[in-house]
């Protein structure tokens, strides 16, 4: 029997691609250069940080194994800014990489639907528009309904190290794809460049560790999946130290050997993760970086060295790792480099994920120009889950900003375009407080059993918890406290006293004045709940009011998304709109009002001008 | 879609016996009803009497007539109420503001005409008609000096914007990069930049009298005892023969108002019927008239003749006027005598003598602020960029309260947003990225 979906690569948003599809009850091919890669971290030894681990929530709560592999593989775990409130708590977990590869392949072959194969697509079959199918490079033609290219850095991928060593290479270790790459030029999709980079690691060994701060995990019950429980391993420590102006010095007389300065590198790369050359550079007057010596797992004593991505030559960076506090006499196992790649301009695609020029056929992760492993599983999972959907002819799921970062994540690549490698961020959302990584599974549970990705046990399971989180809501409306009871809970909190009986719905709203103090202040007879679902009523009752207000401008927001527009509006003749507008709007093709509005250089009246079109063209059709 | 309620003045503003507001959305009939006492929401299509008050006391505005148009069958295919109020400048602008209070939000230039369309309640014939009469009332048809005006204040809006996405920037800096070298942001930076923003945000609200003084022009009511020459006054500053002159004591029985430019500053003339107690209806109520426009006036002139003493009632009205006002000598030609104070404002309609002074004077007096800068600064000249920027400060002092109070820097910038959303209604601009761009621009970031 055909496959229905070819997953071409199986790296974060491959694997998530597979199992959503999989769980929809597709016939899967998950295709891959290299059997032993599946899941592999290419670049640091974590999951999660600061939106993303509530990506890596989201992917759970849709069914999906990043979640669950952290978990097992995780050796240290910190929840990021816990001073700053529960609202913006962000769960980051360092991994043990050989512990997370053979999890994640774990995870896949639980699923009967999906087979393995180990080969390099080539080209993809194409019937018309139409995608059909994939041929390898050893001439094997595998017919599909559906395909998901997942190729990460390796379309036409090459490694730079210093200005003199160019490596053809999608990771250091594995060739990159080439035909593939040159077929998707000839078809006309626009291609262009990005650069990341990463830094060398050391042997963990060599370091004077006793002259390094330490730095210990938390140890809490923390798990990034929703529905596993697994057993976390023994825990590591990651290590602080920086670089000074020795460091500093050394890359500033080496500068014209860097690939990136010294011209070998045309292609953008991140703001957020520059390389130590850009540090200096473009901050000169910082006076030390800080280094983050990040264990790489279990059985070795390999380090990371995160904060010195270079992509100077080895020797050089010999020099300056040796100038680093500590490192004075590290061995360098694998110097850091540079990689420079194709990704495709995202606006090719529609919101869940398909070429536009190409039906049946998605995109998804780093070749739509985005970077980290949660950004790709997050695609990963509407790649798979729509390729399934428009195989079978049912209306693709498109995810809403003020459902998930993940929606927020596919609108901004459809809809605005990257410029540099895409990252997300709390600010990159506008409803950032409904966004959460403790209430993943109430925005996306629902979604994920209406979708028919869970199994019985996951879906009882949330819909557990959801009652649990309504039960506290309701009765800490119903419960009331006297201020004999509240009142040493206030004086604690610095808060002032009551003088009459109040509710717990009131009292919680005081800043730090906890719900399970409250009731226990009163005696009352509370459920049985998970630590998480505490959290996750407590936040919704003290911030009831700005919840509620994100709530009521994101409806606004989907009021606007209602509106939609024709995919065959002929924008570049629409002379009311602004030329730029009409550039802009024929490139991206918005599938919406809301989408329309938010593509940068499309005015107010330009919107105006929009719904004039449509509606008139409504009219003159019926 | 997009049925948020909305209200708008729909006749334009300045002298006429009446004025149309319309208001429209899913709760058009509870902010007509919290507005308009009684309020019926049955019968369609019907002109109904009623009372438009303002504030929890009720005070009466106007009496009004209104009808309701429930949705489908209205202009903008929603529910619709339509109230007709009196002309001029002061009752519409008085109601529409109640019912801004009373939950509507003023409505965009051509809002209502983009609902109708949304909603397929206009083909694009009417529509296209529609939007170019729209259109015209934008600022490209306002006087070449206003529009100058208006691209400041787009700067100066834009500015404001800017400086409160970078305030949210220093907060979101700490919340998506806590592990970086630079650490913590310095809670006295965020002070600093918040009085900074909060002071220039209050300081451009302030010109709101100011500049919508300068788009109505400023209500100057000519006012004084029966016969002191007020209609004189009132053509000479017009520059032609509108009111009535005659030489019988209350021939002016209806205030009478006109545009005129005083030293390049527009101005609303009002000359009213003179004011002394009177048995005759009519003059009475013209003299009641008198008294309302004087409550709201920018600016009086007393018109008093020249040479004569000011008598006891006319010293009463001045200390009573809340308004600043002028002393003019009127009939300055009837008076040979020079006159012993040397700054006193002699006029003679009749020769013209004495009238460039006092437009000089009217202006400083109306625009004081304005007058003096020989660059005008960027002032807001609308309803709708005043209540705008009244709820952008809103939002900042809520966001001073909020911090000090120790809530949650997430929780916090929630206030921010909600300011930048305030300016972004006034100049039109939305983009998600800034705040990152700003914090990339001030950080080394990246671990």
């Amino acid at each position: 029997m055909p496959h229905d979906v070819i997953v071409i690569g199986a790296g974060h948003a491959g694997t998530e691609a597979a199992t959503a599809a999989a769980r929809l009850g597709a016939r899967v091919l998950l295709l891959t250069a290299n059997l032993e890669t599946i899941g592999q971290m290419s670049c640091n030894p974590a999951i999660g940080g600061i939106a993303k681990g509530t990506v890596a929530r989201e992917v759970d709560a849709l069914g999906g194994i990043m979640g669950r592999a952290a978990d097992r593989a995780t050796i240290q775990f910190r929840m990021l800014n816990r001073s700053k409130g529960p609202a913006v708590w962000a769960p980051r977990a360092q991994c043990d990489r050989a512990l997370y590869r053979s999890a994640a392949r774990a995870e896949l072959e639980r699923h009967a639907g999906i087979e393995f194969l180990q080969a390099t697509a080539a080209a993809l079959l194409l019937d018309g528009e139409r995608v059909v199918g994939v041929r390898t490079t050893v001439g094997a033609e595998i017919p599909a309904r559906a395909v998901v290219l997942t190729a990460g850095t390796f379309l036409r991928g090459r490694i730079h190290l210093g200005t003199g060593t160019q490596v053809p290479a999608g990771r250091a270790g594995d060739p990159p794809a080439v035909e593939l790459a040159e077929q998707l030029e000839a078809v006309g999709l626009a291609v262009d460049r990005f650069k990341t980079g990463t830094p060398p690691r050391i042997d963990g060994r060599s370091v004077d560790l006793a002259r390094l701060e330490r730095q210990d995990g938390e140890t809490s019950g923390f798990r990034f999946s929703h529905y596993v429980r697994a057993e976390r391993p023994e825990q590591r420590p990651c290590w602080i130290t920086w670089a000074g102006e020795p460091v500093k010095e050394i890359i500033r007389a080496h500068l014209h050997e860097s690939a990136l300065y010294g011209g070998a590198i045309a292609g953008r790369g991140p703001r957020y993760c520059p390389s130590v050359e850009d540090k200096i550079v473009k901050f000169p007057d910082a006076e030390r970086h800080q280094v983050f010596l990040e264990p790489e797992g279990l059985a070795t004593s390999e380090l990371y060295v995160n904060g010195l991505s270079t992509s100077l030559p080895a020797d050089v960076q010999l020099a300056f790792l040796h100038a680093v506090p500590g490192l004075e006499r590290a061995h360098m196992t694998r110097p850091g480099y540079a990689i420079e790649y194709d990704y495709y301009p995202p606006q090719q695609l529609t919101p869940w994920l398909e070429v536009k020029a190409i039906e049946h056929l998605f995109f998804a992760g780093q070749i739509n120009g985005t970077t980290g492993y949660e950004e790709a599983a997050g695609q990963g999972v509407i790649a798979g889950i729509n390729a399934v959907r428009r195989m079978r002819g049912v209306e693709p799921v498109v995810l809403g900003r003020d459902a998930g970062y993940i929606g927020v994540l596919v609108d901004d690549l459809v809809t605005r375009g990257v410029d540099e490698p895409y990252r997300l961020f709390t600010s990159r959302a506008e409803y950032r407080l409904l966004l959460r990584q403790d209430n993943a599974l109430s925005r996306l549970g629902p979604l994920a059993t209406e979708l028919g990705l869970l199994t019985d046990p996951e879906r009882q399971e949330r819909e557990r918890r959801a009652a649990a989180e309504d039960q506290l809501i309701a009765l800490a409306g119903s419960t009331s406290v006297t201020p004999d009871q509240a009142n040493p809970l206030l004086a604690v909190a610095e808060e002032t006293a009551i003088a009459e009986r109040q509710r717990v719905i009131d009292l919680v709203r005081r800043p730090r004045v906890g719900l399970r103090p409250l009731f226990a202040a009163c005696a009352v007879v509370v459920p049985t709940v998970c630590e998480e679902s505490w959290l996750a009523a407590e936040i919704e009752l003290k911030y009831a009011g700005y919840l509620a207000r994100e709530r009521e401008s994101a409806q606004r927001l989907a009021e606007l998304t209602e509106f939609a527009l024709p995919a065959d509006l002929p924008y570049a003749q629409l002379q009311s709109l602004s030329t730029e507008a009409r550039q802009k709007l024929e490139r991206v093709r918005p599938a919406s009002l809301a989408q329309a509005g938010r593509i940068p250089g499309v005015s107010p009246s330009d919107l105006q001008n929009l719904v004039l079109e449509v509606v008139r063209r409504r009219r003159s059709a019926a | 879609m997009l049925s948020d309620t909305i209200a708008a003045l729909a006749t334009a503003p300045g002298r006429a016996a009446i004025a149309l507001i319309r208001v429209s959305g899913r709760d058009a009939f509870g902010v007509a009803a919290r507005v308009l006492r009684p309020f019926d929401g049955g019968q369609p299509r019907r002109a109904r009497r009623s009372q438009a008050v303002a504030g929890e006391a009720h005070d009466p505005l106007d009496d009004v007539l209104y009808a309701v148009f429930p949705a489908p069958a209205s202009y903008t295919g929603e529910d619709m109420v339509e109230i007709t109020t009196h002309g001029g400048l002061l009752v519409p602008g008085e109601v529409l503001g109640a019912l801004l209070a009373a939950g509507a939000r003023p409505a965009a230039p051509g809002e209502f005409t983009r609902r109708a369309l949304a909603n397929g309640k206009l083909d694009l014939l009417q529509a296209e008609a529609i939007a170019d009469l729209v259109d015209a009332t934008a600022p490209a048809q306002r006087r070449a000096a206003l529009q100058q005006l208006d691209r400041g204040l787009s700067a100066r809006l834009g500015g404001l914007r800017d400086e409160v996405l970078a305030l949210e920037a220093l907060l979101s800096y700490d919340l998506d990069f806590p592990e970086e070298d630079s650490g913590p942001v310095a809670p006295a930076r965020v002070d600093a930049a918040l009085v900074t923003v909060r002071a220039a945000v209050g300081d451009l609200l302030a010109t709101a009298a100011d500049g919508e003084r300068l788009r109505e022009g400023a209500l100057c009511v000519i006012a004084g005892r029966p016969n002191t020459g007020k209609s004189s006054l009132f053509n000479a500053l017009l520059g032609r023969e509108r009111a009535i002159v005659t030489d019988r004591p209350g021939t002016t029985r209806d205030a009478i108002e006109a545009p005129a430019t005083c030293d390049g500053f527009p101005f609303r003339l009002v000359d009213t019927a003179g004011l002394r107690d009177s048995d005759d209806l009519v003059e009475r109520l013209g003299i009641e008239v008198s008294w309302r426009y004087l409550a709201a006036a920018d600016v009086v002139l007393l018109c008093v003749e020249a040479g004569r003493p000011l008598v006891g009632e006319e010293r009463l009205f001045l200390d009573a006027l809340q308004s600043p006002a002028l002393l003019v000598r009127t009939k300055g030609d009837l008076e040979a005598s020079a006159p012993a104070d040397p700054a006193e404002l002699r006029v003679s309609a009749l020769r013209g003598d004495g009238l460039p002074a006092l437009r000089e004077r009217l202006a400083g007096l109306a625009f004081a602020t304005l007058a003096t800068h020989a660059d005008l600064a960027p002032v807001i000249t609308r309803e709708r960029h005043r209540v705008a920027l009244a709820r952008a400060l809103a939002e900042l002092e809520a966001f001073a309260a909020a911090r000090a109070s120790g809530l949650e820097p997430v929780v916090a910038t929630t206030y921010l947003r909600a300011a930048v959303t305030a300016l972004e209604d006034v100049i039109g601009v939305v983009t998600g990225e800034d705040v990152l761009d700003r914090v990339f621009a001030s950080f080394c970031v990246g671990k």
